[in-house]
């Protein structure tokens, strides 16, 4: 340990950028990234579900509100989205003199709000696509041998959905991960908040940046190779012996 | 109607940076694209691992990352280059880097990489005995990709095409950040200024979706075009 | 005589495809044990009829009971519809369907397959399930194939596999919908095997199917429909060895 500790501090002297001070801000950042991806992830998946299940309602007052809104939050940038939330929450009237500003006074949680609207619009349309590819003859053979509409949905088109939708659903965690770089533009220290510190701090634009997009890299690849590990498990139905 | 408090000229400017740099960024991931494209379908080793490199760079790190890399990276590094020539050949060059070309040649470079995989998928969905009857007729290798390649593959790639071009118009609006006036970073400072948010961004965000339904209502157009021939597909089973 | 109810009996069964009507008053009695066959050229109402004994279609006019249970009806805005749904899904889980695409759950191995509909709708045991189970695919053949996908298995294992899946259910009769018609020629026999080994321990089946050797050979009611009305019915060996209409003359004679 007191090697390792040495080969540490002899790695670092060689430098003026990244001393035990900076690279402490790329690991809160890094928490802080993690954080809110995660977050909003979850909450936008638990909120896709009956979203993507209403959005193939016959009935329209269920249908087209949900459409509306991932049409409007998938056809325009997140950026504005966050805006919005984020100078909306700010701005409004007295909002200061109630228990939520308590919450809101954090920037961390306007993003957190923006970034899960925006990834439970994207997570319903993947959903909705794949639920709308389930195989006629699947649920013919459902209702023949006597389901109910909701046992249906529970026990044949939602795990079979989830299996597909899974590739895409892959891609929408990438992109909310790269998505929130933005976090910092509202004063969050996320991940591109520290390199931005550092960046401004020493001006070191290179050092600043690469070693941000080297994180980046590694987090993006270690997602692709989870998906990839739970499409081999969880498709393999879907593939064809030879 | 609304009150833009005199922020209407300027937000009109802002839009139309933001459709130039939109429109001007396309062109250039096509470019690019089709260059990584013909790289990784090449059988020169060096070629397909350049452009396998430069598509998981790209497609592995936040756009905003890779534009203030560029961005505030580029100015440095252009500076290095100016002062180089300046002290070994006395040359007094001075190169700023314009907003508004580091915004149209970041967002080239990262959707060029997406653009590539679109348009590679696209040239393998041509069948080899289009490209074989071309051959036999005698065609070129370019009058071969100008008549029957190009034509052929861009049916299959327009989807992914069209797919781009809205996630482009979106990430247009990240130059805000690095300084360019587009019409977020108007609306951003005009909400600031007048604590009126609603005021400046939702007109903001209303434009952005007309332009994508616009755009949306025009690929489907153009699909239909490059459909023909292949529309009996559905029709004659 | 009247003590045990008919397994299933269709009364007047009339079926309109917008101003299109495909069945015109189809009435059926199916006993215990009976093997019916429906023949008829493509577009004679054959799987339409059968598709409206569970209730995958809805016929506009006519009356269904299965083991003595008159289904309900009534009168919507969109047209009849069943009362209960709940009764239409008893009924329908009396009534398994073997389709012509196998239709298996491709999300499930064979085994789920089979036990999914006995556990989440009769509401059978696990364990009773599994063991029931595995034994129906011991007969079909399919034992070693238990825990393989749908899509990994040839069409004729798949169509066995939905054979066993249709027999979990117990059912009071079942339901083929031109069971073969999917196979490749060479699978086609152990699928017809199968199916005369259920008709000789006598189970109540209804049969849409093109094989005349089978018509022939295994059922004891041949029905030959003819745009959307019986045409002829009977035993076998009058209908098929001594028809009367011209048409059913024309669709028996041997083609090039």
């Amino acid at each position: 340990m007191q090697q390792l500790n040495a080969w540490f501090t002899d790695l670092l002297a060689g430098n003026e950028i990244f001393t035990a001070n900076t690279l402490g801000y790329y690991a809160e950042g890094l928490a802080t990234t993690v954080q809110l991806v995660f977050l909003s992830l979850i909450i936008g998946l638990v909120m896709a579900v009956p979203l993507a299940i209403g959005r193939g309602s016959k009935r329209p007052w269920i249908k087209w509100p949900i459409f509306f809104y991932t049409y409007v939050f998938r056809g325009t940038p997140l950026l504005i989205q966050l805006y919005i939330i984020y100078y909306g929450v700010v701005f409004v009237e007295g909002i200061q003199d109630t228990w939520l500003w308590l919450i809101l006074e954090e920037p961390f949680y306007p993003a957190l709000i923006a970034f899960t609207l925006n990834t439970a619009a994207y997570t319903t349309e993947i959903f909705r696509g794949a639920i709308k590819a389930t195989g006629k003859g699947e649920i013919e053979a459902a209702r023949a041998y006597g389901m109910s509409r909701a046992k249906m949905m529970r026990r044949i088109i939602l795990p079979s959905a989830f299996r597909r939708a899974l590739p895409a659903y892959g891609n929408e965690v990438i992109f909310m991960l790269h998505a929130s770089a933005i976090a910092s533009v509202v004063t969050i220290m996320d991940l591109t908040g520290a390199a931005r510190f550092v960046y401004a701090r020493f001006y070191a634009p290179f050092d600043a940046f690469l070693f941000v997009a080297a994180i980046y890299l590694c987090l993006t690849f270690s997602i692709l190779y989870l998906f990839r590990y739970l499409e081999k498990r969880l498709l393999a139905h879907l593939k064809p012996q030879s | 109607m609304i009150d833009l408090q005199g922020y209407g000229p300027r937000l009109l400017e802002g839009a139309l940076i933001t459709i130039e740099l939109a429109v001007l960024s396309l062109l250039l991931s096509v470019v690019l694209g089709l260059l990584t494209a013909t790289a990784k379908m090449s059988r020169n080793w060096l070629a397909h691992r350049i452009a396998t490199l430069y598509t998981t760079l790209i497609r592995g790190v936040p756009d905003l990352v890779l534009m203030m890399l560029l961005f505030f990276g580029g100015q440095i590094g252009i500076n290095m280059v100016t002062d180089w020539l300046y002290y070994q050949f006395d040359m007094d060059i001075f190169i700023n880097i314009d907003e508004f070309i580091a915004g149209v040649v970041t967002i080239g470079l990262i959707f060029g990489a997406y653009m590539g995989e679109t348009f590679r998928g696209a040239f393998m969905a041509v069948e080899g005995g289009q490209i074989e009857a071309a051959r036999a007729y005698g065609m070129s290798e370019s009058l071969m990709f100008r008549r029957v390649r190009f034509p052929q593959m861009m049916r299959h790639a327009l989807p992914g095409l069209s797919n781009n071009w809205m996630v482009l118009l979106k990430t247009t609006a990240l130059v805000s950040v690095i300084g360019l006036t587009d019409m977020v970073r108007v609306a951003e400072e005009a909400a600031k200024a007048t604590h009126e948010p609603f005021t400046f961004l939702i007109p903001v965000a209303v434009i952005y979706l007309l332009i994508a339904s616009l755009s949306e209502w025009f690929f489907a157009h153009l699909q239909k075009r490059y459909d023909v021939g292949f529309g009996g597909e559905e029709c004659n089973n | 005589m009247a003590a045990t109810p008919l397994p299933l009996e269709v009364i007047n069964l009339k079926k309109r495809f917008g101003d299109n009507e495909v069945l015109k008053g189809l009435s059926l009695k199916a006993h215990k044990g009976d093997v019916i066959s429906m023949i008829g050229a493509s577009g004679s109402g054959k799987s339409t009829f059968l598709r409206c004994m569970n209730l995958l279609e809805q016929p506009n006019e006519g009356d269904l009971i299965v083991h003595g249970e008159s289904i309900n009806f009534k009168q919507t805005r969109r047209g009849r519809e069943p009362a209960d749904w709940r009764q239409v899904e008893r009924i329908r889980a009396k009534l398994s369907m073997v389709f012509q695409g196998f239709n298996l759950w491709a999300h499930m191995t064979l085994l789920e397959n089979v036990v999914e509909a006995p556990i989440h709708v009769l509401g059978k045991p696990k364990k009773e399930a599994l063991e029931h189970g595995r034994a129906l695919l011991d007969r079909v053949g399919l034992l070693d194939r238990a825990d393989y996908y749908p899509t990994q298995m040839s069409g004729g294992q798949q169509q066995r596999g939905a054979i066993a899946r249709a027999l979990a259910m117990e059912p009071e009769v079942m339901l083929f919908d031109e069971p073969t018609s999917a196979l490749d020629p060479e699978l086609v026999g152990d699928v017809l095997k199968v199916m005369r080994d259920l008709a000789e321990e006598g189970r109540t089946m209804i049969v849409v199917t093109h094989e005349m050797s089978f018509a022939r050979d295994v059922s004891n009611q041949v029905i030959y429909l003819h745009q959307g009305l019986i045409e002829e019915a009977g035993a076998p060996a009058e209908v098929l060895e001594n028809p009367q209409s011209e048409r059913l003359k024309q669709f028996l004679a041997p083609k090039f």
